[in-house]
C-alpha cells in the first residue's frame, strides 16, 4: 500500500508551514490530493518527490537537512541510494538525460563520470563504516543545472588519514583530496577521483561547492581552488555540481 | 586478443564494478599466446571514469606493459580518464587509432 502523508507531514518534509501547503494548493501551485468525506489533503510521496524535483530551492534545504542534522531527516526514496546498485542506475538514467542535453554535446561523459566518482567515493570509503545512515542523497534539478551529492560518511579527513596520518584538518584533508596525487595507499586502494573531477571541472567551466568536516571548496574555471573554514559543520561530505 | 569494453557496460564507473569486471576478463587472458597483443576496444563506450579505469586498464597495463593496445579512446570521459591514469601512475599507454 502506498503510504499516504498528511499536510502535517508533508509539510515537515518539505520544511515549510501547512498554512503555506495550503496556500500553494488554492493557488494551485502544488495540489494536494482530497481524502474521504471531510476532504483532508494528503499528498504521495512521488507528489513530495516531484515538488522537490521541480523546485531547487526546497531539494537543496532537504539534502542539506539530511546531510549536515544530528539526524538525518526524511529524504524520499528518489533522492537515497541506499547502496551503489541504486545509484549506478540512476547514474545511468542522469547519463540518458545528459546526453541529450544540446548544450553540453559531448561533455555530458565528463559531467556523469565526475558524478560517478563523487558518488563512488563515499560508497568505496565509507563501505561497513557508515556512521549512521548509509548511502547517499542524490538529487538534481535539470532547470538549474545543478545535481547534489551528499552523504553521511565519516569525511575527507578521517577516511584520507589513512593513506596520510599527517593531515592536520579537514582543509589540508580536502586541499590533498582534490590536488595532490596519493598513491600506494595501502590498506585502502583509494583513487584519485576528485582529482579528476577538479580537472573537468576547471576543463570545461562547471562549478564545484564540496564540504567536509569544518571546511568547504569552491572549484570553476578559475586555476586557483578556494578552500576556507564553514559555516556549517559536517561529517560527511556534500557536493553541488552546477554544469 | 581483442575485448570489447561496450561488453561490461557503457556507463563504467566505480572501483567495485572495475574489480569484477578484471576478474571477469582474467579466464580469456589465459589462452593469449606469448607476446600476443591485448587490444582494448572503448567504442560504445558513453561514460569511463578513473576508479573503474584504474582497476582494469592500469591492472592491465602493469601486466602487459606496450603490448596492450588502447583502440577508440575518442570518448571525452575515456580520454580524460586516461591521462589522468598516465599522469598518477607515471606511465604511456599505448593507444592506436582504429584502421
Amino acid at each position: 500500500m502506498i503510504k499516504k502523508y498528511n499536510i502535517h507531514e508533508a509539510a515537515g518534509i518539505l520544511n515549510v508551514n501547512p498554512q503555506t501547503l495550503r496556500r500553494w494548493d488554492d493557488d494551485k501551485i502544488f495540489s494536494a490530493r482530497r481524502d474521504g468525506e471531510r476532504g483532508h489533503r494528503y499528498y504521495y510521496e512521488d507528489d513530495l518527490a516531484d515538488f522537490l524535483s521541480k523546485n531547487y530551492k526546497y531539494l537543496q534545504a532537504l539534502a542539506v537537512r539530511w546531510s549536515f542534522a544530528r539526524e538525518a531527516s526524511f529524504v524520499p526514496s528518489r533522492f537515497y541510494c541506499r547502496d551503489a546498485y541504486v545509484f549506478k542506475s540512476r547514474l545511468y538514467k542522469l547519463e540518458v538525460i545528459l546526453r541529450n542535453d544540446h548544450a553540453l554535446a559531448e561533455n555530458f561523459s565528463l559531467v556523469t563520470s565526475s558524478v560517478g566518482e563523487i558518488g563512488n567515493n563515499s560508497f568505496d570509503h565509507n563501505i561497513g563504516g557508515w556512521p549512521d545512515i548509509p548511502g547517499i542523497f542524490f538529487g538534481y534539478n535539470l532547470a538549474k543545472r545543478k545535481i547534489i551529492i551528499s552523504d553521511r560518511g565519516q569525511g575527507v579527513l578521517t577516511t584520507l588519514r589513512r593513506a596520510r596520518p599527517e593531515l592536520a584538518n579537514d582543509a589540508e584533508a580536502l586541499r590533498a583530496a582534490f590536488t595532490e596525487i596519493i598513491s600506494g595507499r595501502a590498506p585502502e586502494n583509494r583513487g584519485n577521483g576528485l582529482k579528476y573531477v577538479k580537472k573537468i571541472v576547471q576543463k570545461i567551466g562547471l562549478k564545484l561547492e564540496f564540504y567536509s568536516g569544518k571546511s568547504e571548496v569552491e572549484i570553476n574555471s578559475s586555476k586557483e581552488i578556494n578552500i576556507k573554514n564553514s559555516e556549517k559543520e559536517m561529517r560527511g561530505c556534500f557536493a553541488i555540481l552546477s554544469y | 586478443m581483442i575485448i570489447e569494453l561496450k561488453k561490461f557496460g557503457t556507463t563504467l564507473s566505480s572501483r567495485n564494478d572495475g574489480r569484477e569486471s578484471f576478474q571477469a576478463i582474467q579466464p580469456g587472458l589465459k589462452e593469449m599466446a606469448d607476446g600476443e597483443e591485448l587490444i582494448i576496444n572503448f567504442s560504445g563506450v558513453n561514460t569511463f571514469s578513473p576508479s573503474w579505469g584504474d582497476e582494469v586498464i592500469f591492472s592491465l597495463f602493469k601486466k602487459y606493459d606496450s603490448k596492450l593496445i588502447l583502440m577508440n579512446t575518442e570518448n571525452k570521459s575515456v580520454e580524460e580518464t586516461l591521462k589522468l591514469l598516465e599522469e598518477i601512475n607515471n606511465v604511456k599507454f599505448n593507444m592506436r587509432k582504429a584502421s
